[in-house]
């Protein structure tokens, strides 16, 4: 009977908790402009995903304050158009593509967003991003890297980050510049990464510029994601012992492969990540030491951001790091900047006519002090054809950017110091 | 008996009624999330009801249905993304496939008892899935995703409001909830319960126990692939740990055992249960943290485990056998 | 050949790393017939308290495992309190389900609490510590952890044969009612083999701080080769569980460098279901 009574008891209170919200979302219809944000907030990339969601949420900050400090268009009124203020609906999608359909749809279709931005997984934004596409609302993507999101011809998909299609191809110019310039002489590769959507399309993109170029694939090591322990697939990799490895491990995962690398003391002359552990900065603090003259490609660095993005800092220090306790990392700050880019389309759209801000964003190139190239511009399908990303080389905890020598602050340090010797 | 059963035919009817109406009702389906979520309920509880076959009314606790709800995931994904055809082809191609691949593995591992049986499916689920994590033609790691399609029942797919798809879980759940009933009514029911009681209890009996179970596992296959193959055109996309992970075969266990086990309407009142609890949970109750939805959930499954493990069938039985005078009946129903 | 020794070498330390995790559901499975489907959320548990004293007070995990030990027990102890006792013997799964419903629990209480993030210990004593032997490479910790493993079973094996609390545990996981006849507290009983198996698992986790990341997904993979060693072992036979998890560490580190790595586990589960197939009861099963 109490067990009867219970379920009535929460019954009833979800009853009240859903009139409530309609409730709340009826006489609220003054002066806001809804934003859905989908990530994974729980689940096995949480991490990154909480990140995001700050990320966002730090965007909008920006946005609705007025903050005559920093240079970012529309930061300095409060509001947007005439005084409209940005909320943040969040959902939560796990990790879970199917979740990520429903929440996208209960986003558009209950809260009202006006757009939803994220996913973060590609395998999440994927299915997500359809449900946009059908339902003719803006999707907007920050940091899944996977090339075919962009290819699907999507007419209100945009993204940020540079695919992993674009970086492969840029750790590739970096391989022939060494090759060229300084001798390195680098002939095999060998791919390791995690067995999972990400993984697997970057590692298919990593070896389709490496064929460009000519370099031979001597060790191809996916491997299970959360893994107990690495052993054999370092063994492997040591076993055929490549020059270059190309790098896809997150996280936990990441700083085991370091560890396991150096247990069998054994490294490639040169090593370079995808977006992964390597960027998370709370990773290379743990993995101290260890984690040097690593190297990958990032859009975000502490160092790169004090020379080409100082807004970049403004912002987290006024508004990210209060909400996250850390500071920014390329995917994170990606997000937040489609949130701006899309504000400033609002405002040049002149209001909430999804057709005429999807018109906008497909044909203007935007003003983006938190993008590594200062600005933004979407091609057909979507893909930021400004999109700019470096390769840095951890070192003392640093960032160092190595490649392209645009941007160089430091000479790249190869081959890799052996464990040794350090 | 007989009054028993009328009674039970009456809210069947009923109910099926109610719930064809419901989409035809202005602001009963159309794009609304409370439309979303009936129809999960209906999915759910189809998918629990599959399950139950071999698991409730024959008592070999499967926790391989995962492997079957993929293949008919795989089935329907397959046809429209690899083949350009329609999905109506994949399914029962799929619940085919899936159901004799139940029988392939089932056959060798029916003489395991107990956990060993349970942790044994658990392996097959792992291999599987690692499986198709890593072949190509079915998309890999990648998975599959759906290409922009047409709305409508031709493609299965439907965009701007969710009647069709809440009408398609609705069939599915009308055919499995059907086979279900035909079961008991009828001389194969007799023969579940007695393998349930005992292989040596049904070999007296002259039940042949073996085929008994191996067939109602393909079954149950069977009717399980067919709601993989929905699952998969309801969400444009496949990949493995989305099917074929552990997670979806503990929700066959979780809906069945909260709603009642071996009982007819267990399934349904579980998922009726479950499914709007994580949904709204997670909808509107994030904000108190990540996570705080699971942590509700959790606690939900412990208290309905230590206080009453018969389900809301038991709850039922304990108010309606206190109130009604009618002696005392048999177990199942 | 020096592959082939190291993979040797990889294949025992991870097999006797798993046996550690193995070792309390061994025992509680055995003497309960109870699934604690939560194990992985304990290990996780065990790893956070360690890592935590790491931390903050700066307690090495080749110490802190102490405390993690007692704090498992603890929650070992209350679990069987709350939950087994109350779920026990009212139908087969519902022990299991309930422990599945403490286990999302437990890892959403964390991921709360504690953030999802990564968070592993730099400076640890046994930190990139390596020993070299004919060649191959060992790591200390994971040895060390290996070494423990060892140490724990025996215990628990002595425990079990040797003492008189072994007597009436294995009494009890014979015939419950005869051991109360017997003038067994059962209850007693269970309440301790379930603070026990607690203890175990947390003693792993505070060890393994030493060479792995915390976070509250961790216990994932090694909950389900604990289920698959105890299930190859044996129900409730140590030696089985030790013999199972070696085996499946070699299986393991043998598929994935001499086949390739991503497959390892689907040798490890075949390997497994080859083998329960043709002892049902496992390999040391009664």
């Amino acid at each position: 009977m109490s067990m009867v009574s219970r379920k009535r008891t929460l019954f009833v209170a979800l009853c009240v908790l859903c009139t409530v919200l309609f409730a709340g979302s009826a006489f609220a219809e003054e002066k806001i402009i809804k934003i859905g944000t989908l990530f994974p907030l729980t689940g096995p990339s949480a991490v990154s995903g909480q990140n995001c969601l700050n990320s966002v949420l730090a965007a909008a900050e920006v946005i609705n304050n007025a903050n005559p400090d920093l240079n970012i268009p529309l930061a300095e009124k409060a509001g947007l158009l005439d005084g409209y203020k940005v909320v943040i609906v969040k959902a939560d999608h796990q990790g879970k593509p199917d979740v990520a359909k429903s929440e996208a749809e209960r986003l558009y279709n209950q809260e009202g967003v006006f757009a939803i931005i994220g996913s973060y997984n590609s395998s999440a934004t994927k299915p997500a991003s359809a449900v946009a596409e059908r339902a003719k609302k803006l999707f907007l993507c920050g940091a899944s890297s996977s090339a075919a999101l962009t290819e699907r011809d999507f007419k209100y998909f945009f993204r940020h980050a540079p695919t992993d299609a674009i970086e492969s191809k840029e750790f590739t110019d970096y391989i022939e510049y060494l090759n060229k310039e300084k001798n390195a002489g680098i002939k095999t590769i060998g791919l390791f990464y995690e067995n999972t959507e990400f993984g697997k399309h970057a590692a298919d993109e990593g070896k389709k510029a490496a064929k460009e170029i000519g370099l031979e694939v001597v060790a191809d090591v996916p491997f299970n994601n959360a893994a107990t322990n690495l052993s054999s697939e370092v063994q492997t990799l040591k076993a055929a012992n490549p020059d270059v490895v190309f790098g896809a491990a997150l996280g936990a995962d990441y700083s085991l492969w370091v560890r396991t690398m150096k247990q069998v003391n054994w490294l490639p002359k040169m090593a370079v990540n995808y977006c992964t552990g390597y960027q998370n900065p709370a990773v290379q603090k743990e993995l101290a030491g260890d984690g040097d003259y690593f190297m990958g490609g990032m859009s975000f660095s502490p160092e790169l951001a004090q020379k080409f993005m100082p807004e970049a800092i403004k912002v987290q220090e006024k508004y990210y790091r209060p909400l996250a306790n850390q500071e920014f990392d390329s995917d994170s700050l990606q997000e937040g900047v489609m949130l701006l880019i899309l504000a400033q389309a609002i405002e040049k759209a002149g209001g909430l006519d999804t057709e005429k801000v999807r018109e906008i964003l497909a044909t203007e190139t935007f003003v983006s002090p938190l993008s590594l190239s200062g600005e933004v511009a979407f091609e057909p399908g979507g893909q930021n054809v400004k999109a700019l990303s470096v390769i840095t080389q951890m070192k003392d905890l640093k960032y160092n950017t190595i490649y392209p020598t645009k941007y160089q602050d430091s000479e790249p340090m190869y081959p890799m110091a052996p464990w040794d010797k350090r | 008996m007989t009054k028993k059963t009328t009674l039970s035919d009456r809210l069947w009817y009923l109910f099926l009624a109610a719930a064809l109406v419901l989409p035809f009702i202005p602001g009963g389906i159309g794009n609304s999330f409370h439309g979303h979520v009936l129809t999960m309920v209906l999915l759910y509880a189809a998918m629990a009801q599959a399950w139950n076959i071999i698991s409730g009314y024959c008592g070999q606790t499967s926790f391989g249905h995962a492997v079957f709800f993929g293949i008919g995931a795989y089935g329907a994904a397959m046809a429209v993304v690899q083949f350009n055809t329609l999905p109506w082809y994949g399914a029962p191609v799929g619940a085919v496939v899936a159901a004799v691949t139940s029988v392939l593995i089932s056959a060798p591992c029916f003489k395991l008892k107990g956990h060993y049986f349970a942790i044994a499916t658990f392996a097959i689920v792992e291999i599987f899935s690692r499986l198709f994590m890593i072949w190509d033609w079915v998309g890999g790691a990648i998975g599959l995703d759906y290409p922009i399609l047409d709305d409508g029942w031709r493609n299965f797919s439907w965009s701007s409001d969710k009647n069709g798809y809440y009408l398609g879980a609705l069939a599915l759940f009308t055919l499995i909830f059907g086979v279900v009933r035909w079961i008991e009514s009828h001389r194969m029911g007799y023969y579940f319960r007695a393998v349930r009681e005992g292989q040596e209890t049904a070999e007296s009996l002259g039940v042949h126990s073996t085929a008994v179970k191996l067939s109602a596992m393909a079954l149950s296959a069977g009717l399980t692939a067919l709601c993989g193959a929905f699952f998969a055109q309801y969400n444009y996309r496949v990949d493995p740990p989305m099917v074929m992970s552990l997670d979806i075969s503990m929700k066959f266990l979780l809906i069945t055992i909260l709603g009642g086990l071996g009982t007819f309407w267990g399934p349904l009142l579980g998922a009726a249960v479950l499914i709007p609890l994580q949904e709204y949970t997670r909808a509107y109750l994030s904000h108190l943290g990540s996570g705080v939805d699971l942590i509700i959930f959790g606690i939900i499954i412990i208290l309905t485990m230590i206080k009453q493990p018969m389900g809301i069938m038991g709850i039922i039985r304990g108010v309606t056998r206190r109130t009604s005078t009618v002696p005392a009946k048999e177990g199942d129903a | 050949m020096d592959n082939f020794l190291q993979v040797l070498l990889d294949g025992v330390l991870n097999g006797l790393v798993y046996a550690l995790v193995a070792a309390g559901l061994s025992l509680i499975w055995g003497v309960m017939d109870v699934i604690n489907f939560a194990h992985g959320e304990f290990l996780m548990v065990g790893m956070y308290v360690s890592y935590w004293l790491g931390f903050i007070l700066k307690i090495d995990p080749l110490f802190s495992w102490v405390a993690a030990g007692l704090f498992l027990f603890i929650l070992g102890a209350v679990t069987y309190k709350i939950i087994i006792r109350n779920s026990l013997g009212k139908s087969g799964m519902a022990p299991l389900l309930a422990t599945f419903g403490l286990s999302m629990v437990l890892k959403n209480f964390c991921m709360n609490r504690f953030t999802p993030n990564f968070r592993l210990l730099s400076g640890t004593i046994l930190e990139g510590k390596t020993l070299s032997f004919g060649g191959a490479i060992i790591s200390v910790p994971q040895l060390v952890t290996a070494l423990f493993a060892l140490v724990v079973l025996s215990l628990l094996y002595w425990m079990l044969k040797k003492t008189r609390l072994g007597w009436a545990i294995q009494a009890t996981a014979m015939d419950k009612e005869a051991a109360e006849l017997m003038g067994i507290k059962t209850e007693n009983i269970f309440l301790l083999v379930f603070g026990i198996g607690g203890a175990c698992v947390g003693i792993t986790g505070g060890l393994m701080t030493s060479y792995l990341a915390v976070y509250p997904e961790v216990g994932g993979l090694f909950s389900l080769i604990a289920f698959v060693v105890v299930a190859l072992g044996g129900f409730g036979s140590i030696p089985g569980a030790l013999l199972a998890a070696l085996l499946i560490g070699l299986v393991e580190s043998f598929s994935g460098f001499y086949i390739a790595a991503v497959v390892k586990y689907v040798a490890v589960f075949a390997v497994y279901l080859a083998v329960i197939l043709l002892r049902p009861r496992g390999l040391f099963g009664w």
